[in-house]
């Protein structure tokens, strides 16, 4: 399928892509939490991309940070070092975790990048956390006005927000065909075709989103049926694991990632003052793990599992993730309730433990293949 | 020789006399069935204090057990429930030491709360690992959603919706207290519980302003031992008179030049947590030459608050805790630490499951040795879980860096 390739071609060329949107002087704005309101930036004229790094090694950033701390933080801060990210005018941080937190200062002390920003991220959604995070995104807005010398109007964050909107609708409808058996897209298709959207001028991929739906239909190759499985964990930045599962007999058709399905299940009711209603869906959507309202993320992965027909479910824990390393034996507990087999993985963030999950993943899908 | 006695008569057993109290009259209030509540450390412990209720902290619980040498049984129970051993070993010790211990707790465990307060100003980890706790126990857990100190002020510099934030949330807090409790808040009993914690921390900061002299006459040792008034009861007149007491002595020790060792050499500043289990490391540096004169965990629990303010004093006192701020904040602190207590060296300890304070200790160290010459040291330790670090390993370090110093 054309649009497929063309996922692929953004994800392989994402620097590129970066660099010509910069060429014709518009800026470029890292962020790493997907609790960022990325409608704002866009609203700015500037392109939004996601810092990732996928599985390499972090030499250059172990320098500076600990072997105890995120090695997908790592992984993002050993790509800047590298040179990677040279591009961009601007980055936002944010709390959403103590990771996180931390590396501000790395950023601030070691990179490149001449704007650095921190987004203050409430871990609740009462009344108060909301009022604040307002008066943050409110903030947040100020200092891209005044940074990249462009007005920010109601207008253009309601365009933002149109934008948004489609784009997640269109990604929901593709994560839908997961419900068919056997499901018409992979797991490692769906995650080109998401991570590739954190990377690019969103309306462009939403064309592309249009067309995938276009070409869908009459695919030839669809995925062989396997062992149907929903993974879970915190962030998700490469492909190789779900390439893995994929290859052994499995399909991923659901994922409660922060790159899956937690950044477009909800969408942004436009009524009333626009940034007020881009505030609010932050707060309030399928929540990370970080956030008081953990029961919130259970009961979405419970009704994925339901949804999607899942006969299993793989954790994957990444190592020195504090809050999801604390939801993991709940969430684990919770889902065996449920009578689902669940594979609990510890994994860092590199390609160095690969054969011993490999290992771990094949036995399960065997196991769970042959309870059928 | 010297027949000097160098031990503190004020700290002398300090355990028995405060800590073990400190727990007995938990369990006693709990068999009263007085409510029990579990507090996260830098919660704003006066408002529990204002309104009478007995607070737990379970952190200090896991020190306790890692000072009684159980801490590491207590971790791998809960990692036998599938709690990762890369998570916070006080969180695991604790977690652990509810999922049921064979044998018997130290103090007979931490009494079971009737409800728990917690807050993001520390750590994520004190909102998860008090989340698990709430959901074993089915009790209400009130978070204190605190805003993370960007700017790195001191409680001067703090950004003024940050400090509203913080504040509001105080008000529900009393809400909640008063209906898990059926008490009522009185801001005059508040008013009152700040007056005598603004008189616990400057007794404190005068008890640190003796550990300047040369040569320093309180070890960390028994400054973390002393610092539990600080963490705990800040606003109880009992702090008021230990803490009365222990200055009196060092004020006495001062006069007479009287220090932890005979022959001080190195002065050293010691950042994030001790090893619970193994305290005696800070005598073995005492036989290097070595004193640790300052630490930053101990010196930076006073604040000062304004009565007439009380809820945002208590943000003023709270939000800036270094964990909380950017690494900047903990630069400028570790840097004033180091001129103001003569110090010659600084301890990185980086504590496994704790990312608040290992993330950030390459600026330190690249700051305090650009702008004041300084050397330190990072090494690999865990507060309570022995099996990170090694007890000889832990020391070669140590030795291999007091001999650097030694040469420079």
């Amino acid at each position: 399928m054309e649009a497929e390739q063309k996922f692929q071609h953004a994800l392989l060329t994402r620097h590129e892509i970066a660099r010509q949107w910069k060429s014709r002087n518009q800026p470029v704005v890292g962020w790493t939490c997907t609790y960022t309101p990325e409608e704002v930036i866009y609203a700015a004229g500037a392109l939004p991309v996601m810092v990732f790094a996928g599985l390499g090694d972090t030499r250059l950033a172990d320098a500076y940070m600990p072997l105890n701390s995120c090695s997908f933080t790592r992984a993002c801060f050993n790509a800047v070092l590298k040179g990677d990210y040279d591009y961009l005018d601007g980055f936002v941080e944010s709390n959403s975790c103590d990771n996180r937190g931390k590396t501000y200062d790395m950023w601030l002390n070691y990179s490149k990048v001449p704007n650095i920003y921190f987004i203050n991220t409430p871990h609740s959604n009462t009344k108060k956390a909301h009022q604040f995070f307002y008066q943050e995104t409110v903030k947040f807005k100020e200092w891209l006005e005044s940074t990249f010398k462009k007005g920010i109007s109601d207008d253009s964050l309601k365009d933002s927000v149109r934008v948004y909107n489609e784009s997640r609708s269109l990604l929901k409808e593709i994560y839908d065909l997961k419900t068919r058996k056997p499901p018409l897209i992979s797991g490692v298709e769906f995650l080109e075709v998401a991570l590739s959207g954190l990377v690019m001028p969103k309306e462009e991929h939403n064309k592309l989103l249009s067309q995938f739906m276009d070409e869908i239909d009459h695919r030839s190759d669809s995925p062989r049926e396997g062992v149907r499985l929903l993974v879970t964990g915190s962030v998700m930045d490469n492909t190789e694991l779900v390439r893995l599962i994929e290859s052994v007999g499995g399909n991923v058709v659901a994922d409660d990632w922060c790159t899956g399905s937690r950044y477009f299940w909800n969408q942004i009711d436009l009524n009333g003052d626009p940034l007020k209603a881009i505030a609010r869906r932050y707060l309030d959507k399928v929540p990370s793990s970080f956030m008081y309202q953990h029961e919130q993320r259970f009961r979405h992965v419970a009704e994925l599992a339901k949804r999607f027909e899942v006969e299993g479910v793989i954790m994957f824990v990444m190592k020195y993730c504090d809050t999801h390393m604390f939801d993991a034996p709940l969430l684990r507990d919770e889902l065996k309730a449920m009578g689902l087999p669940v594979l609990y993985l510890e994994w860092e963030h590199s390609m160095s433990g690969f054969a011993g999950l490999k290992t771990r993943i094949e036995a399960f899908i065997e196991m769970v293949g042959g309870v059928k | 020789m010297s027949t000097v006695e160098r031990k503190l008569k004020a700290t002398s057993g300090f355990y028995k006399n405060y800590v073990k109290e400190f727990y007995e009259d938990a369990h006693r209030a709990k068999a009263e069935k007085r409510p029990v509540a579990w507090v996260a450390s830098t919660f704003p412990v006066e408002t529990l204090q204002a309104m009478d209720i007995v607070s737990v902290w379970p952190e200090n619980y896991a020190s306790v057990c890692a000072a009684r040498q159980v801490s590491v049984e207590l971790c791998e129970r809960a990692e036998r429930e599938g709690f990762s051993r890369d998570l916070c070993s006080y969180s695991r010790c604790v977690l652990g030491s509810m999922f049921g211990y064979d044998k018997e707790l130290p103090e007979g465990g931490l009494p079971r709360p009737d409800f728990l307060v917690s807050t993001t100003c520390a750590c994520d980890t004190h909102l998860k690992w008090f989340q698990v706790a709430s959901r074993l126990y089915k009790v209400p857990l009130f978070l204190l959603d605190v805003p993370y100190n960007t700017g790195g002020g001191d409680a001067d510099h703090l950004d003024k919706a940050h400090i509203e934030y913080y504040g509001s949330q105080l008000e529900e807090l009393f809400a909640f207290l008063e209906k898990q409790t059926g008490t009522k808040y009185d801001v005059y009993k508040l008013r009152e519980t700040l007056a005598v914690s603004n008189w616990t921390s400057k007794l404190w900061m005068e008890i640190q302003d003796y550990r300047k002299t040369v040569p320093c006459p309180m070890d960390a040792r028994d400054a973390f031992s002393a610092v539990f008034f600080m963490l705990c009861m800040p606003g109880s007149q009992l702090a008021v008179d230990f803490y009365t007491q222990l200055r009196d002595e060092l004020k006495q020790r001062t006069q007479d030049g009287i220090g932890v060792i005979e022959s001080e050499r190195f002065r050293l500043v010691w950042d994030n947590l001790p090893l619970w289990f193994n305290l005696k490391i800070f005598e073995y540096l005492n036989s290097l030459g070595a004193v640790v004169v300052a630490e930053v965990f101990s010196l930076t629990w006073a604040g000062s608050l304004d009565q007439s303010k009380p809820l945002e004093s208590l943000a003023r006192k709270y939000l800036p805790n270094m964990a909380n701020s950017t690494v900047q904040r903990r630069v400028d602190i570790i840097l004033n630490l180091v001129k103001d207590f003569h110090a010659n060296g600084v301890v990185l300890p980086l504590n496994w499951g704790c990312r608040m304070m290992s993330l950030g200790e390459t600026i330190v160290k690249a700051a305090v040795y650009k702008k004041l010459g300084v050397q330190s040291l990072i090494v690999d330790v865990d507060s309570s879980d022995w099996r990170v670090a090694g007890e000889a390993d832990v020391r070669e370090r140590l030795a291999t860096f007091i001999e650097t110093l030694r040469r420079s």
